[in-house]
């Protein structure tokens, strides 16, 4: 599904991410660990084609991102899920949850649903299937941050995306919270075979819900492994890092 | 001016810019240096003020005498009671025919700064995205950044031009009337609302935006999904906000393109018909306090 070959990327001075090559198949849920600041978001907005890498490069199901120009090919493929800041506070609920329909829509179509919205029952289903279902005509800015997170989930559901990417998913949700969101996002990932890579600031929430773990500090991959395989060492070494990290900071 | 107060986005290029700036500098050890400093200031003003006082008395041409002379104060209170309608059958603002013809005179200007918004809304509409900096960080076609120059330019042009002057060179086109004079009030905000408006645009907060984006949008969508509906309060703000400041130059406007309360006004006052005036000043100024009023509720009722 994605496949990265010496990818690298810099601001200035400052390497964001090292030389990094990946393979990631369908279907996975990996989870990006590591400090803030060791380059988790890059890799994602790589990954998303967002940013195109300085050197090496990144491909999308066999396809280059160099020639994926964000629209619509790049929406089928992969969708994105950032903290919840990525909604549109004074449209409807269901405006945001269509706008996941803008990349088959055509301009006229898309005005005309901003009246009258188009295929309504699909939203409904999916604001439904999020348990949000009754704010479909809400102001979005009037829901709480978990509330958005779930239209943000809804539009994705109706992007139909083939990969899911999410920076920090549950990051600015509370811990109960965190967990009925996880749940949801892996269920709707796995749900025709779809990619899931989240970025994960809790270590335990990353290990209980994903299936391969990628550590970065520095922008340097620490270690990429199956979960079942991560070991105590690991986290040490990574918790270590982290201190180091600090210490760093001071 | 901005509509927001700074969004601190993580990477923000405009977050770069601020750290950028260093905050005024104040002189920390100094302490009892600026307060002699402050002191010597304060001592300064008030010689200055004396000064000036004992040089605008002592200057024969400025005739400052004559300000509070037997003459004046005559002329004054002569003028008042013109004003007034002192010793006139009928003063003009106790006509209901003449307080008809007021109101008429009223709506015609109402019409005009409606009119002059609305041209002036329309094409700050049309011309606000060619003129604003990219919300999109996807590079941008020289014809773009072309079209970007020439729109910042009119914009500059046509509010450095005032909206008085405007309406001297339009009656020379146009016949004199409502349609020149709100041609000339919209053609002066079209600039200032163009920056505003703008200026919002610019401000607005990046991330829905590429969000959108990415979940397929084309650049039309963008701004129908994105861009206008976080962008049109701001803007229905200022548009509010700058119907009243026309609102308020109707008069002066109206002067010399020929139209509503303005005509009238310069009208009466050349024909010395002072308690028409009275009248005029009166219904103008009701008028503003309605527009005020309106725009104040609109204003609300859009937050
Ligand atoms: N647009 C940018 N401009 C400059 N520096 C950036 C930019 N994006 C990221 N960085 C820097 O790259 C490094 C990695 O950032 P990021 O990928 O956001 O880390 P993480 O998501 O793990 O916190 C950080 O030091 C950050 O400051
Ligand atoms: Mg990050």
């Amino acid at each position: 599904m994605f496949e990265l070959v010496d990818a690298t990327k810099r601001y200035g001075p400052l390497v964001a991410l090292a030389p990094l090559s990946l393979t990631i198949t369908a279907g996975e849920r990996l989870a990006l660990m590591g400090p803030s600041g060791s380059g988790k978001t890059t890799l994602l907005h790589l990954l998303a084609g967002v940013i195109q890498p300085d050197e090496g490069r990144v491909a999308i199901a066999g396809r280059s991102t160099e020639t994926l120009r964000p629209g619509r090919d790049l929406a089928r493929l992969v969708g994105v899920m950032a903290q919840g800041f990525d909604l549109v506070p004074s449209l409807a609920v269901v405006h945001n949850v269509l706008a996941g329909r803008l990349g088959e829509w055509g301009i006229g179509r898309s005005l005309l649903s901003l009246v009258f919205p188009r295929e309504l029952p699909l939203a409904q289903a999916a604001l439904n299937r999020v348990g949000v279902g009754t704010k479909l005509y809400e102001r979005t800015a009037r829901l709480s941050g978990g509330e958005q997170q779930r239209v943000a989930l809804a539009r994705l559901l109706v992007q139909q995306p083939r990969a899911i990417l999410a920076d920090e998913p549950v990051s600015s949700v509370d811990p109960a919270r965190a967990e009925d969101l996880l749940t949801l996002l892996v269920e709707v990932a796995a749900e025709d075979g779809r990619t899931l890579i989240a970025s994960m600031h809790a270590v335990p929430l990353a290990l209980r819900y994903f299936s391969r773990v990628i550590a970065l500090r520095h922008g340097h991959l620490v270690f990429d492994r199956a979960t079942t395989a991560v070991t105590e060492a690991d986290l040490t070494a990574l918790y270590d890092l982290r201190q180091e990290e600090a210490r760093d900071v001071r | 001016m901005s509509a927001n107060p700074l969004k601190v986005e993580a990477r923000g290029d405009r977050l770069a810019l601020d750290a950028g700036r260093t905050p005024v500098a104040s002189s920390e050890p100094g302490l009892p240096q600026r307060s002699l400093a402050l002191r010597a200031s304060g001592w300064l003003l008030v010689a200055l003020v004396v000064a000036s006082w004992v040089f605008v008395v002592s200057e024969p041409s400025a005739h400052v005498g004559d300000l509070i002379s037997r003459e004046t104060l005559d002329h004054g209170r002569d003028f008042l009671q013109q004003l007034a309608g002192v010793g006139e059958a009928r003063p003009a603002y106790r006509d209901p025919g003449q307080w008809r013809q007021a109101a008429r005179l009223a709506y015609r200007t109402l019409a005009m700064s409606v009119l002059a918004i609305g041209f002036a809304t329309i094409g700050t509409l049309l011309t606000v995205m060619a003129g604003a900096r990219p919300v999109l960080d996807e590079g941008r076609p020289w014809p773009r950044t072309l079209l970007f120059g020439l729109t910042r330019a009119a914009w500059i042009f046509s509010r450095a031009v005032p909206e008085l002057v405007w309406a001297l060179l339009i009656i020379f086109v146009f016949s004199p009337g409502i349609l020149a004079g709100a041609l000339a009030l919209g053609l002066h905000n079209f600039g200032v609302l163009g920056r505003l408006c703008a200026e919002v645009v610019e401000n607005l907060d990046r991330r829905p935006i590429r969000a959108v984006r990415s979940a397929g949008a084309g650049r039309g969508q963008t701004l129908l999904y994105a861009v206008l509906p976080s962008a049109l309060p701001a803007f229905l703000t200022f548009v509010l906000y700058r119907w009243e400041v026309v609102i308020r130059t109707t008069i002066v406007v109206g002067f010399v393109s020929a139209a509503g309360l303005g005509r009238e006004f310069r009208l009466a006052l050349s024909f010395f018909h002072y308690s028409d005036v009275t009248l005029l000043v009166l219904v103008y100024v009701l008028l503003v306090f309605a527009v005020d009023a309106t725009s104040v509720g609109l204003r609300r009722l859009a937050r």
